[in-house]
């Protein structure tokens, strides 16, 4: 069955899904802002209305940009179309995911979250991978599968929507983290604490969001955490690094040369546990190591000082 | 005996000639002309998708057989002993019966069931009701004013009470174009009549709704249940066969365009807060009778309007919370000993809130399709910046129309979380609830690290300065106007116009004397908290909007209380 996709976003990510579109038999068209080249048989087009005859549209612009796309698809889309994101962050201080987003501004409803250890040169190359699809649309899972599966990708489903964005938006600081721990000296054993008790904070707050702690503990979540610490050059190794060597957070973004949401996205969410009293230890002792209000062996210190509890 | 006679064998009035519908009149005064069509058709549907699997079917007989003779050993009443002995005889010949055994079978058990769940509509007792009610009720309000009003072409003391509020033009304008679908918060059994009597004084259609059994045991409400076209639930029936028929019963009641009512809430919210966790069944048929209808071509659309009743004063509010309170909400769904079964209460509820203005205020929401677009006056969906789309597109796969339940359920499941945003934006806060917020939060400031059921213990024992409160009641309203600015909540005329201290005593006046022991009262130059169990009910309307209304030195108590969102 061949699709009409489009794609939205010329980044790393939308020309991957592009290539892999077109190469599974696809045809394709390839919405961005500004011009591009990409070669036949994939159309590109700065024109929105480009998008009206697709059935199946990928979006994979960064978080911050979710809201002005979704009112630009705003003009085009209705209940005839289905959308999947690849984004991994949230927008504003009230954690929407792209998904709300997109059902916020638009009217289509049959909407999903791919997520996982997928990078984009795996998958722009057809290199073995794995995603997971978050929706409650059995047949946009069997679009996306059309568009993109494959030998070379095995794309898993789950009806948690909420909880593969969140997850997903929540590595990204975890990798943070990590990156910045193994660059001070932590061995093994305490990155695995790190990672280990990291996803169960991030999957509390994810629960009160909707969100199952399953889909924390798997590909979206854990998965993917295990591809960002295994070395897939995320910006955040980088950015926790750079941090790690006392280089100022405004400094270490830039550093990390790409836009990275996590820090932010872990603000808000100690913000949303704050006002749910809940405990976030590794959060908030990140977040005051990030900003220079505590040096690293204080932050250490004061997460061996408290309290074990059962896991 | 008489009550089993009369739950069983409806009372109906009897026809001398049958009443011809005008076309200006409500679809449901059609129903009786349709109701054998529209059982043969729910019988039809079911059977037809059990017949072809066998092994569903007899998983559905014996289910049915397990679940009833469960049920009526428990009972132990005439219908155990009349029905026991049919289900035990069943259950042993199920697997000796060959296909076309278990297929009349089959057919049998479903056909008692929507029979039993099928109502009747009698033109005559809906016009006796809608003279009748509201003066009753008035004259139990006002007996002075009885005559009066039996003489007036409208009663008063009920509009004085009963505010109804919204876009009605556009419902007006829809009803005859496809099928409203009523969703209200669902806080006393006396909504069901609140909501008729709002719908008529709105010159909207009357609607089906479906009934707890238990409502039928009572002669004269089980009379007028019968003769409105309300459809009966029995809620002790467990049985798969059973929800099958009530779903299918509501999704051919809307797909021939039976103006429709439900409460997604599925129960009474026990706690008082606004409903956010959703019953999908009943809101899923509503959805698969949209696209059955687009896959049959049939033009009659569904829009469903999210409605808030909204209550100064609730009957029910002390059993409801102590049950919250109990945590026998679920155990309890059906309770049949609370102050709605008892008529002293209902007088001296009515006479309560006959002397306060806006006791009760019911809005209807902008109506939406399935999807949760907005719809024009024309029943046309539309897009947040106002461009019209079909909504039929939203059941196309590849450019046709297709019946998909899966589909279907995951539209139905973001359906039940645009209604639990909507119950939020449509709730109108009451002079009640937010004086009950203000005396509940500085009781959580007075007693920091209690947990709640200690601070629930304390009756009587805090008391707080007259002036602070009014004060802190000023400050709220204010912050209440900034987020109702921002289309996030509603508030009550007498909220917005009432001066801090004139809404503090008419909040106490509502509390005193009705409940059995009052929320607060006033001693002195002090305001005493009475009842923190009665505070609670009535402040957790405003959990949602603690954190909002809060000055910086209450965030900390505001907190506490909006984490008590994540019990409901």
């Amino acid at each position: 069955m061949s699709l009409r996709i489009g794609v939205v976003g010329a980044g790393g990510f939308g020309q991957a899904i592009a290539l892999a579109s077109a190469r599974n038999g696809h045809s394709v068209v390839l919405w961005s802002r500004r011009a591009r080249e990409l070669p036949p048989p994939i159309q590109t087009s700065t024109d929105i209305g480009d998008l009206e005859s697709c059935e199946l549209i990928f979006v994979a612009v960064p978080a911050r940009h979710a809201i002005e796309v979704a009112e630009h698809l705003c003009e085009v889309v209705d209940g005839r179309h289905l959308i999947t994101h690849v984004s991994r962050g949230l927008v504003g201080a009230d954690l929407k995911t792209i998904t709300q987003v997109m059902r916020e501004k638009t009217v289509c409803r049959r909407l999903g979250a791919l997520a996982g250890p997928l990078v984009a040169a795996a998958l722009a190359e057809g290199r073995p991978s794995g995603a997971i699809l978050g929706t409650g649309f059995p047949e946009l899972t069997s679009m996306v599968r059309d568009a993109l599966g494959g030998a070379g990708l095995r794309i898993y489903e789950t009806q948690d929507v909420i909880g593969v964005e969140l997850a997903s938006a929540t590595v990204g600081f975890l990798t943070v983290v990590l990156a910045y721990a193994r660059e001070v000296g932590a061995e093994p054993g305490t990155l695995a604490v790190l990672a280990t008790r990291g996803m169960v904070e991030v999957s509390r707050i994810g629960q009160t969001l909707g969100a199952d702690e399953s889909t924390f503990l798997g590909l979206a979540g854990l998965g993917d955490l295990i591809a960002a610490v295994a070395g897939d050059q995320r910006p955040e190794l980088q950015l926790g690094r750079a941090l790690a060597q006392g280089i100022d957070l405004t400094s270490a973004i830039g550093e990390a040369g790409a836009y990275v949401e996590g820090i932010e996205v872990a603000g808000h969410l100690m913000e949303h546990a704050r006002r749910l009293g809940l405990e976030t230890p590794i959060s908030s002792t990140f977040v005051a190591v990030s900003e220079g209000r505590m040096t690293s062996d204080d932050a250490i210190q004061e997460l061996m000082e408290r309290r074990v509890g059962k896991e | 005996m008489l009550k089993r006679f009369l739950s069983e064998r409806p009372l109906r009035l009897p026809h001398f000639r049958p009443y011809v519908p005008r076309p200006s009149d409500p679809s449901i005064f059609w129903f009786n002309s349709e109701r054998d069509d529209i059982v043969s058709d729910v019988v039809k549907r079911i059977c037809a998708s059990h017949e072809s699997d066998r092994a569903r079917l007899e998983i559905a007989l014996n289910d049915a057989a397990f679940h009833e003779i469960r049920r009526l050993e428990k009972q132990r009443d005439d219908e155990a002993r009349d029905r026991l002995g049919y289900w035990r005889a069943m259950i042993r010949r199920i697997g000796k019966m060959d296909d076309s055994e278990q297929r009349r079978v089959l057919h049998t058990i479903v056909t008692n069931m929507a029979r039993d769940v099928a109502g009747n509509f009698d033109p005559r007792v809906y016009r006796f009701a809608r003279r009748a009610v509201p003066r009753l009720i008035g004259g139990v309000m006002e007996p002075r004013r009885l005559t009066q009003d039996l003489m007036a072409p409208a009663p008063q003391a009920l509009s004085r009470v009963l505010k109804a509020q919204g876009d009605v033009e556009h419902l007006r304008d829809l009803r005859t174009r496809g099928t409203l679908v009523f969703v209200p918060t669902h806080s006393s059994n006396l909504d069901s009549i609140v909501l008729a009597q709002a719908l008529d004084d709105c010159g909207l259609p009357p609607v089906v709704y479906g009934a707890g059994k238990n409502l039928f045991t009572n002669p004269i409400i089980s009379f007028f249940m019968h003769n409105l076209g309300a459809y009966r639930v029995d809620r002790r029936i467990r049985v798969s066969l059973y929800k099958e028929v009530l779903k299918l019963y509501s999704q051919v009641m809307i797909e021939r365009g039976y103006h429709s009512l439900f409460f997604p809430g599925g129960t009474r919210s026990r706690s008082g807060m606004i409903e956010q966790r959703l019953k999908l069944g009943l809101l899923g048929s509503a959805v698969e009778a949209f696209t059955t209808n687009e896959v049959r071509r049939v033009d009659r659309p569904v829009w469903f309007v999210p409605t808030t009743i909204n209550y100064a004063l609730v009957l029910e509010a002390e059993t409801l919370i102590n049950d919250w309170l109990m945590e026998e909400g679920q155990a309890r769904y059906i309770i049949e000993d609370d102050e709605f079964s008892r008529i002293d209460r209902w007088i001296t509820f009515f006479r309560k809130v006959v002397g306060m203005r806006g006791a009760c205020i019911v809005r209807f929401g902008e109506p939406i399709d399935p999807f949760g677009n907005r719809v024009d006056g024309t029943g046309c969906s539309m897009t947040p910046t106002g461009r019209v789309i079909d909504a039929g597109g939203y059941v196309e796969h590849r450019g046709t129309p297709v019946a998909d339940y899966v589909r279907d359920a995951a539209y139905t499941r973001e359906l039940g979380e645009v209604l639990a945003q909507r119950y939020e934006t449509e709730t109108v806060l009451m002079s009640t609830q937010v004086v009950a917020h203000v005396l509940f939060r500085d009781l959580v400031q007075a007693t920091p690290g209690m947990d709640l059921f200690a601070r629930l213990r304390l009756r009587g024992e805090i008391r707080l300065d007259r002036e602070a409160v009014c004060q802190k009641l000023g400050e709220a309203r204010d912050r209440l106007r900034e987020i109702e600015e921002k289309g996030r909540v509603l508030t009550s005329d007498v909220v917005k116009e009432d001066s801090p201290a004139e809404l503090l005593e008419r909040a106490l006046g509502f509390w005193n004397g009705y409940h059995d022991s009052t929320a607060a009262s006033l001693e002195g130059d002090q305001v005493v908290l009475r009842d923190p169990s009665l505070l609670l009910y009535y402040q957790n309307r405003l959990v949602p909007f603690a954190q909002d209304i809060a000055q910086p030195d209450q965030l900390e108590a505001a907190c506490e209380i909006e984490s008590l969102g994540v019990l409901r």
